[in-house]
């Protein structure tokens, strides 16, 4: 095995597309998506403003609304239609609209009524303006009260409690500042280490089988004294995974490292339980490569294979959008993608805090799929001995 | 090979290499209609969430049924204290704890403040949102009603002559100044109209350079040159037209059809939306042309092409707001066809904007037809030449 694992090594150094799935790619893509969210929360996003009244009070509402930590009024239209085409100019993510005499009206006590609107097409953006602009709203119609009771004689401490009778404090856990680079870099990077895992899984096994390498492998195996096929088989596979996988080990290393280690990503469960987790998940996906390469057995089916299967996990391992809202034939088939574990084991371990067994369903899973090798070595073997390349 | 010739070996290259078929025709297919499976729910309804109510009082179970009767929340018990509710969290029987203090009705009776906590597991954020939305309703809806003393005993409320005025009094106490909400563009405010656009435009464009570059490879490998005596612009014609034919009928369905099926918003004019499909498909055929000479083995392309259609997705400034994208990864993701293309398709099709409102995609794409043609050739020369070399050295 140990002949088998140093060809490996040679074959992976030697030849650049390794380098980059291995290597360049996973860095690139770590960096790529941390840097890309270094803010954690959207800041200062466009939006506009249709000020009919411009008024003391309304001028002072505007200066408000800008100084909200998502929000910024980059300019002032003169009336509805105009706000909304500069929105499908794609110039702001959302308008707010005071009418004329809504300052007068106020005074009146009449109720008048403001909106505001968002371009929910965006929706980060839509979201999170939306709750500037709702927070600005209950303000202003809070001052509007407040103006109210003092001329009847409230005092200020008797007015708070009046104006927000019930304050919700939410307590969003381990992940206080709604930082995205936490909610997305944390699955969308390992997910993609997996999609490099697969690849180079597939296109390992793949390649043998194109350049006709694949006796030479066998032989190579069977060198350190095995002569039955199903242990040769055995050998030749192993010691290609083994090399394959440690690279990858440690490239999941590094990476759990810049989250954890520098980036402060939260991490409940402490380093090595993340380090543990992200080495099943490596094998893993080494497992899932070898069915896909074994039940396609030539590189560009293997390889297509994978590419569909990698990229489809991002959506239906419920990061983004929960799993439990797909329909359920959707759902039981989120079981077959390793992503849908990791992400599991993650929120479980490094976001919550609790202990690895806790979720052990998922974790039982991703051993399951790092087992498959056990299962495939027999048909690879004969893949190896038996199918030659039809290009 | 004349434009006919090299017309007639792309289109029976697309249809008998597995490959090909499968990035050009199938996954342009099926994909779109799985992803939007997916993401068709829209949103995220009945959070389950539980309950731990010290005040045990009128008050606390009518927020409770309040909150329970949200859509987007869904009350799954009332844990005794904090403790059991945190394990309900941890056995993922629920995403959420909402705690209610003892003193709640005490507060609320005699006008003092009370505050109600929100949990929330930070899995998703849109359980965040969920719990936070469903909570923040209730609480405007009772302060409201507190304020008008329709609820509760407030002091201030008795004292400024609230009590007893007509609805009309009760309304400008309520909410003397009162807002309209309007989610433009995507009323429910859902994912699947979100994000599928992205997903459409992303789809045609990585395919057709996995198809392209799948199809050059092969040539590459078997050694296949250009013949002499006709120009390479007039083949390379050839083969844009063969791609052409199988990727209409593709943006046919996708744009038409997909949408259609899932009553996702279709607001462009069909007219506007063929104008821009030109130059999109032109710069990804000719950008596809371009690097599709690049890998030297043809499953290559796979290696290369597939990884970067997350981050493409992210430059393109759907998912993540493009105002808050550093300026690097701003710059980079310009030279993509699919950024261009994504945000004038959402402008047309999703927001129901004009031509003019695309102007600069509009622009910004014919210059990357241009810029990638010139690529392309130069890619394309260095490839015919090395390949030539592989010819002779091989024989």
């Amino acid at each position: 095995m140990l002949n088998v694992f140093l060809r490996e090594l040679k074959r992976l150094a030697t030849t650049p597309i390794y380098w980059l799935n291995m290597v360049i790619g996973p860095v690139f893509c770590a960096l790529f998506f941390t840097t890309m969210m270094d803010a954690g929360l959207p800041k200062n996003m466009p939006i506009g403003l249709v000020d009919g009244d411009n008024s003391a009070t309304t001028r002072s509402l505007a200066r408000n609304l800008d100084a909200f930590q998502s929000s910024e009024i980059v300019a002032h239209y003169p009336s509805v239609t105009e706000a909304r085409k500069a929105m499908q100019k794609g110039e702001i993510y959302a308008f707010y609209y005071i009418p004329k005499g809504t300052t007068h009206e106020m005074l009146l006590q009449h109720a008048p009524t403001v909106s505001f609107y968002t371009n929910s097409q965006y929706f980060v953006a839509g979201s999170l303006t939306y709750k500037d602009m709702r927070m600005m709203s209950e303000l202003m119609s809070g001052a509007a009260t407040r103006s109210v009771l003092r001329a009847k004689g409230a005092t200020d401490g008797q007015m708070t409690p009046y104006l927000q009778p019930i304050v919700i404090d939410s307590h969003p856990i381990h992940n206080p500042s709604l930082n995205y680079n936490v909610y997305l870099s944390n699955t969308v990077v390992p997910g993609l280490l997996s999609l490099f895992v697969l690849f180079v899984t597939v296109f390992g096994i793949g390649s043998e089988i194109k350049e006709n390498t694949s006796d030479e492998l066998l032989a190579t195996a069977s060198k350190a004294g095995s002569w039955n096929k199903t242990q040769t088989a055995y050998k030749a596979l192993f010691g290609k995974l083994w090399a394959q996988g440690i690279i990858f080990m440690f490239v999941g290393w590094a990476l759990m490292l810049y989250f954890y280690g520098y980036l402060k990503f939260p991490c409940y469960c402490g380093i090595p339980t993340m380090l543990f987790v992200i080495t099943i998940f490596v094998w893993a996906s080494q497992g899932l490569g070898v069915l896909m390469i074994c039940s396609l057995p030539t590189p560009r089916m293997g390889l297509s294979f994978a590419s569909l299967w990698g990229v489809l996990s991002f959506s239906i391992c419920g990061m983004s959008f929960p799993v439990m809202a797909m329909p359920s034939w959707i759902q039981g088939l989120s079981v077959l993608f390793p992503l849908r574990h990791y992400f599991i084991l993650y929120v479980n371990c490094a976001l919550d805090g609790y202990p690895l067994l806790n979720a052990w369903p998922y974790f039982a899973t991703l051993c399951g799929f790092s087992l498959l090798p056990l299962l495939f070595a027999p048909r690879f073997g004969k893949i190896m001995r038996e199918v030659a390349y039809a290009p | 090979m004349t434009i006919h010739e090299s017309y007639a070996k792309t289109i029976r290259s697309i249809f008998t290499d597995g490959g090909a078929l499968l990035f050009c025709i199938v996954v342009p297919i099926i994909y779109p209609i799985l992803y939007t499976l997916i993401y068709n729910g829209e949103t995220v309804r009945e959070v389950p969430v539980t309950v731990v109510d010290d005040s045990h009082s009128a008050m606390s179970r009518d927020y409770i049924r309040r909150v329970d009767a949200t859509p987007d929340v869904r009350i799954v018990g009332q844990s005794t204290d904090m403790e059991a509710a945190k394990l309900m969290v941890q056995h993922r029987d629920c995403y959420g704890i909402i705690y209610i203090p003892s003193e709640f009705e005490k507060n609320l009776m005699t006008g003092k403040q009370v505050h109600v906590q929100a949990y929330c597991d930070m899995s998703g954020m849109l359980y965040y949102k969920a719990i936070l939305i469903a909570n923040t309703e209730v609480s405007l809806d009772m302060n409201a009603e507190i304020k008008t003393a329709d609820l509760g005993g407030n002091p201030i409320a008795n004292a400024s002559g609230i009590v007893g005025g007509t609805d009309e009094q009760k309304l400008t106490t309520a909410h003397p100044v009162q807002y309209e909400y309007v989610q433009l563009f995507n009323p429910q405010g859902g994912f699947a109209t979100f994000l599928i656009p992205a997903v459409l435009i992303l789809a045609i464009q990585q395919t057709m350079l996995l198809g392209i570059g799948l199809i050059a490879g092969t040539r590459r490998e078997r050694g296949i040159r250009v013949t002499k005596g006709h120009s390479t612009l007039l083949q390379m014609t050839g083969v844009a037209l063969g791609f052409m034919t199988v990727y209409i009928p593709i943006c046919v369905y996708e744009f038409g059809l997909v949408p259609h099926l899932f009553n996702l918003p279709q607001l462009a004019n069909p007219w506007e939306l063929c104008f821009l499909m030109v130059p999109f498909l032109i710069a990804v055929f000719n950008f596809g042309i371009a690097i599709g000479g690049i890998p030297r083995h043809r499953e290559s392309i796979i290696l290369l092409i597939v990884f970067t259609t997350l981050p493409m997705l992210f430059m393109s400034g759907v998912s993540w707001p493009g105002s808050a994208l550093p300026t690097f990864w701003k710059q980079l993701g310009q030279i993509f066809p699919s950024t261009q293309g994504i945000n004038a398709f959402i402008k047309l099709n999703e927001m129901g904007g004009h031509f003019e409102d695309i102007r600069y995609e509009y622009i910004a794409l014919w210059v990357q037809a241009i810029v990638y043609a010139l690529l392309a050739h130069i890619t394309t020369k260095l490839v015919h030449k090395a390949g030539g070399d592989d010819e002779t050295t091989n024989q």
